[in-house]
């Protein structure tokens, strides 16, 4: 994590900044567990959850990301933990103490708004400090603390500023420098990056990530951006109309996602129709394309269920071939679309039609509308899954 | 994971940092819950009590017999039927001028429009009487004008007097409602009436009109309840002709009927509370205007003369109406008889300055200033409590802090003698002793800070609303997310943001507490004056110079605070950008 580039948020690597950081390091970050936790709005017996039901372990020091579409329930389950909501059942423990009692300002939580939330009649060195006065520490301290918070924010210019006389990102900033520096135990943020322009979100999303590592705090992110979520988490936790539909590393999820729902929220994805010749605990024998093929699956698969062939967009192969005829393996280029850095076609198959990334257009044959190809795929990227009634 | 766990640096806070554990058995948010508490006593004591009484009271068999002779006895049927012609009258009158005076002001273009705007607003800070003392002068039996310019001998008194006065005090009221309305009106609309061809008049009475319909239904309302409410006028210029509120007057103070004088309250409260409510729950959800949001760009001034003459000439004519009787007022209180014996004195001025009415200006000031922290803070601590705060009870809350304004003081005063002249009671024990009547504890003052806390406790409290809604809720839960009880973060952040809703609810409130009477009357005692009832009492025996000195010294105090008072806003202390 030292050789990054340094984003527009530490111009230059400075030794300052870098110590500054350490000293805002959690001695203790929290393990947060949710069990049967579910929100009902309004009416307990004739609402709608928002939330049903769900369980989830995070582990101390872990930067754990909700994401979801909208309405699937990540704010409300944010501010659960965070106290502004009270769950309608189940229990969220911190470090084993079940804390749904606790009010929300005596939680050893800090959260980042996605409006940053800053006090608008407040400086920005009266912002940072303003938890710190409520703890009643001696003013030297204080003026210490948030000095070391807004040093380790590059912020230190600012300490006299309104918040309105700051950009975006400097806000947001602000709004980070004030949760940290109360030490919270958990970092709690709801979509903190979607009011920024998409270069400066960028560079917070890594901003952020190294921060936190290097703080060891434990950090639950809400977005409904997968490009934030993969490129920040330890682990993803993908919801949908308020369950957990998978709870996994990054790499996990887009390699090996739990349903039709993952796979196709997070990247994106071709889904065959196949023949299922023989289903081993490891693997599975599956017939398409006019082969036979060694397949990956989900654990839940079992001889008989309804499943589908997950294939990416990149793990498909073309070569050209001399049949003038779909079927089998031979499929028909219906339109390819050059971005540069990859070309992506539309492919006529007897198992569907399939969306093909090609990275890296000019060291690859390229094909044009029209074209018959053989169309195949690399068979440890395949991943077989069960299709749930209610998935598309 | 690689939860890169460096060597914790020495952590500064120390292992004492609150943070660091949750607190148990600190649980919920104990300063919420004290706050509703408090304001829930606050609010049944101070307008609950005092309406639940006189509820009981005119429900009794002795008042019960006088509500229901409301429509049988024809008497009684006669001062209900003046009550509603004059509030119909009035409110449709006033709501006209209003509107004259909002149209010249937001469309028209002329020099003088601050001036026009402050002659517009003079009304709301001038006690009840001087603008019925003016008229008398001027235009009564042997005024200044009737009389001396015209050589008529006019009988002022009646329902003829009741509605000019009447419409020059609460025009204003309409004024302030339909000029913000016109400002939040979209230009486009008048613009796309033009591009299709329309012209001015066209525009006016096609698109304008029509979209201001909700705030000109909301103003009748509104000025409904506040002209049969109205108890001064009715005192001072009646006559013959009686209203609810001077009938109930009579029968507490010239009658000791109790009974009656809360059978009439009854009767008055009905209509004034159902209006009101109509006006804020069903006019006010129609208004198509506020709905549309920010108006883009700013409205074309209108220069064409068809409209802008005959719209000019009515408001300058209002204006100088208005300017007319505080002039009379001013200058009423230097000479010894205005219009009869003009020679300069200052013998009124003498009077209620070092004299016996000296007493009463001290005293309102200072239970005014009193009275206008606590309803300032009061209304926007439950505008925070509604907004923010309650769930299923913000309605219930809120509506009980607007009752203040919905019930007629005359209601508001009789309750306060019925709850409070004597020792509350219940279930045998004492609660608290007699606040309001000469027995009373601090001979009384409490029960009129009291009342100028619920008179004036609404405004503030409608200002604080709307300036709540325009703020993210996430601020106030930064405050929390950082360890701010609720408390703290309404000191704290909430209230130095709302500080314009707040500078305005201590105007108001000050404002009205100096100027109300009608809850007054019933409760002053000879050791509390109060100058609106001396002011009453001095007019009711025909000494009008000291009438008008009083009323000059009462504007002036109110101005003179509301100067102050914006002044101590703009200091940076009290800005409160830095609290230390
Ligand atoms: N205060 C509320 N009262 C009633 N229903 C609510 C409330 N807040 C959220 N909901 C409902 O609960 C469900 C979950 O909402 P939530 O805000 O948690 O979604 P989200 O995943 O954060 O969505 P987004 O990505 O749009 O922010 C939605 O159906 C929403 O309409
Ligand atoms: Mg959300």
């Amino acid at each position: 994590m030292t050789a990054t580039p340094e984003s527009a948020m530490t111009t230059q690597p400075d030794a300052r900044i870098e110590s500054a950081r350490d000293s805002l390091a959690t001695a203790t970050p929290g393990r947060v567990t949710l069990r049967d936790l579910r929100k009902i709005y309004g009416d307990d017996k004739t609402g709608t959850p928002a939330v049903k039901d769900i369980d989830l372990d995070i582990e101390p020091g872990e930067f754990i990301t909700l994401l979801g579409p909208s309405g699937c329930g990540k704010t409300t389950t944010l501010r659960m933990i965070a106290g502004f909501e009270t769950p309608t059942a189940g229990t969220i423990r911190l470090d084993d103490e079940v804390i749904n009692k606790v009010a929300p300002n005596k939680r050893p939580m800090a959260m980042v708004f996605q409006s940053y939330a800053l006090f608008p009649h407040m400086t920005v060195f009266d912002n940072v400090a303003y938890g710190l006065k409520l703890k009643k520490l001696p003013s030297a301290r204080v003026t210490e603390e948030v000095e070391t918070a807004l040093t380790s924010m590059n912020l230190g210019p600012y300490r006299d500023r309104a918040p309105h006389q700051m950009s975006g990102g400097q806000q947001q900033r602000v709004a980070l420098a004030r949760a940290l520096v109360m030490r919270p135990k958990v970092l709690l943020f709801d979509e903190p990056l979607s009011n920024l322009d998409a270069k400066l979100r960028v560079q917070m999303r890594g901003e952020i990530r190294r921060l936190q590592r290097r703080l060891g705090i434990t950090t639950i992110f809400v977005t409904h951006d997968q490009d934030e979520a993969m490129t920040m988490s330890d682990r993803i936790v993908v919801m949908n109309v308020g369950v957990i539909e998978q709870v996994d590393t990054p790499q996990e999820i887009y390699r090996h996602p739990a349903s039709v729902f993952v796979a196709d929220f997070i990247g994106r994805a071709n889904f065959l129709d196949v023949d299922v010749h023989e289903v081993r605990d490891d693997g599975a024998e599956v017939g398409v394309l006019g082969k036979r093929w060694s397949v990956g699956k989900h654990p839940a698969v079992a001889a008989g269920d309804v499943v589908t062939l997950m294939v990416r967009p990149e793990s498909v192969r073309l070569s050209a071939t001399d049949s003038r005829e779909v079927g089998g393996s031979v499929g028909r280029v219906l339109s390819s679309m050059f971005y540069g850095e990859a070309i992506e076609y539309d492919i006529e198959t007897e198992a569907g039609n399939l969306v093909v990334s090609v990275a890296d257009p000019h060291a690859h044959e390229t094909f044009t509308q029209g074209d018959f190809l053989d169309v195949g795929f690399e068979e440890g990227r395949a991943w077989l899954m069960p299709v749930a009634a209610d998935t598309p | 994971m690689t939860a890169t766990l460096l060597p914790a640096a020495a952590d500064p806070v120390g292992t004492s940092s609150p943070s660091s554990r949750p607190r148990r058995g600190s649980g919920r948010d104990i300063s919420l819950l004290v706050m509703v508490v408090v304001v829930a006593l606050l609010l049944s004591v101070i307008v609950g009590l005092p309406l639940v009484r006189i509820l009981t009271v005119a429900f009794s068999a002795e008042g019960w017999s006088i509500v229901s002779s409301m429509l049988s006895n024809p008497v009684n049927r006669g001062i209900l039927w003046n009550t509603v012609q004059l509030g119909v009258i009035v409110s449709l009158l006033g709501t006209a001028v209003g509107f004259v005076m909002a149209y010249a002001q937001v469309r028209l273009k002329f020099r003088g429009k601050r001036i026009l705007h402050l002659i517009s607003l003079m009304p709301i800070v001038s006690p009840p009487f001087a603008v019925a003392t003016a008229a008398i002068t001027l235009f009564g039996r042997n005024g200044m004008i009737s009389n001396g310019v015209f050589g008529q001998q006019i009988d002022i008194y009646g329902l003829k007097g009741l509605t000019f006065v009447l419409t020059l005090s609460f025009f204003p009221v309409a004024y302030m409602n339909l000029k913000g309305m016109l400002e939040s009106l979209d230009p486009s609309l008048d613009e796309a009436a033009a591009n299709l061809g329309a012209n001015k008049l066209k525009i006016f009475t096609s698109v304008t009109l029509p979209m201001l319909i909700p705030g000109i239904a909301g103003s009748v309302l509104l000025l409904f309840v506040e002209s049969i409410a109205d108890l001064a006028n009715p005192l001072v210029l009646g006559g013959d002709y009686t209203v609810l509120a001077s009938r109930a007057y009579l029968a507490v103070v010239g009658e000791y009927n109790v009974a009656g004088g809360a059978a009439y309250s009854l009767v008055l409260l009905l209509p004034a509370l159902s209006v009101f409510l109509i006006q804020r729950y069903w006019v006010s959800r129609k208004n198509v205007v506020s709905v549309t949001g920010k108006p883009a760009g700013s409205p074309e001034l209108i220069t064409a003369p068809a409209l802008r003459i005959p719209m000019l000439v009515m408001a300058v004519a209002v204006a100088s109406l208005v300017i007319l009787m505080y002039a009379t007022v001013v200058f009423g209180g230097f000479v010894k008889i205005f219009g009869v014996n003009n020679d300069f004195t200052l013998d009124h001025y003498r009077f209620v300055l070092a004299g016996i009415g000296s007493d009463a200006m001290f005293t309102t000031t200072l239970l005014a200033l009193i009275a206008t922290p606590i309803a300032g803070l009061l209304g926007m601590l439950i505008a925070w409590l509604v907004v923010r705060k309650l769930k299923r009870t913000s309605g219930l809350m809120d509506f009980v802090g607007m009752l203040g304004l919905a019930v007629p003081g005359t209601v508001i005063g009789i309750g306060y003698a019925i709850a409070f002249n004597t020792p509350t009671v219940f279930a045998g024990r004492q609660w608290f002793p007699a606040v309001a009547g000469g027995s009373a504890i601090l001979g009384g003052a409490m029960a009129i800070v009291m009342v100028f806390v619920a008179r004036s406790l609404p405004t503030g409290q409608r200002a604080g609303i709307s300036a709540l809604q325009q703020i993210n809720p996430a601020i106030d839960e930064a405050a929390t997310s950082l360890g701010a009880s609720s408390l703290t973060t309404f000191r704290t952040v909430t209230l130095p943001l709302i500080r314009p809703a707040l500078l305005a609810g201590l105007t108001y409130a000050f404002a009205r507490s100096m100027t109300t009477l009608s809850p007054i009357v019933f409760i002053t005692t000879p050791q509390t004056k109060i100058m609106t009832s001396q002011i009453l009492a001095e007019v009711d025996s025909g000494r009008f110079g000291n009438a008008f000195a009083y009323c000059a010294i009462l504007i002036v105090i109110v101005l003179s605070f509301i100067g102050l008072l914006n002044l101590a806003m703009l200091h940076p202390s009290i800005r409160g950008i830095q609290r230390r």
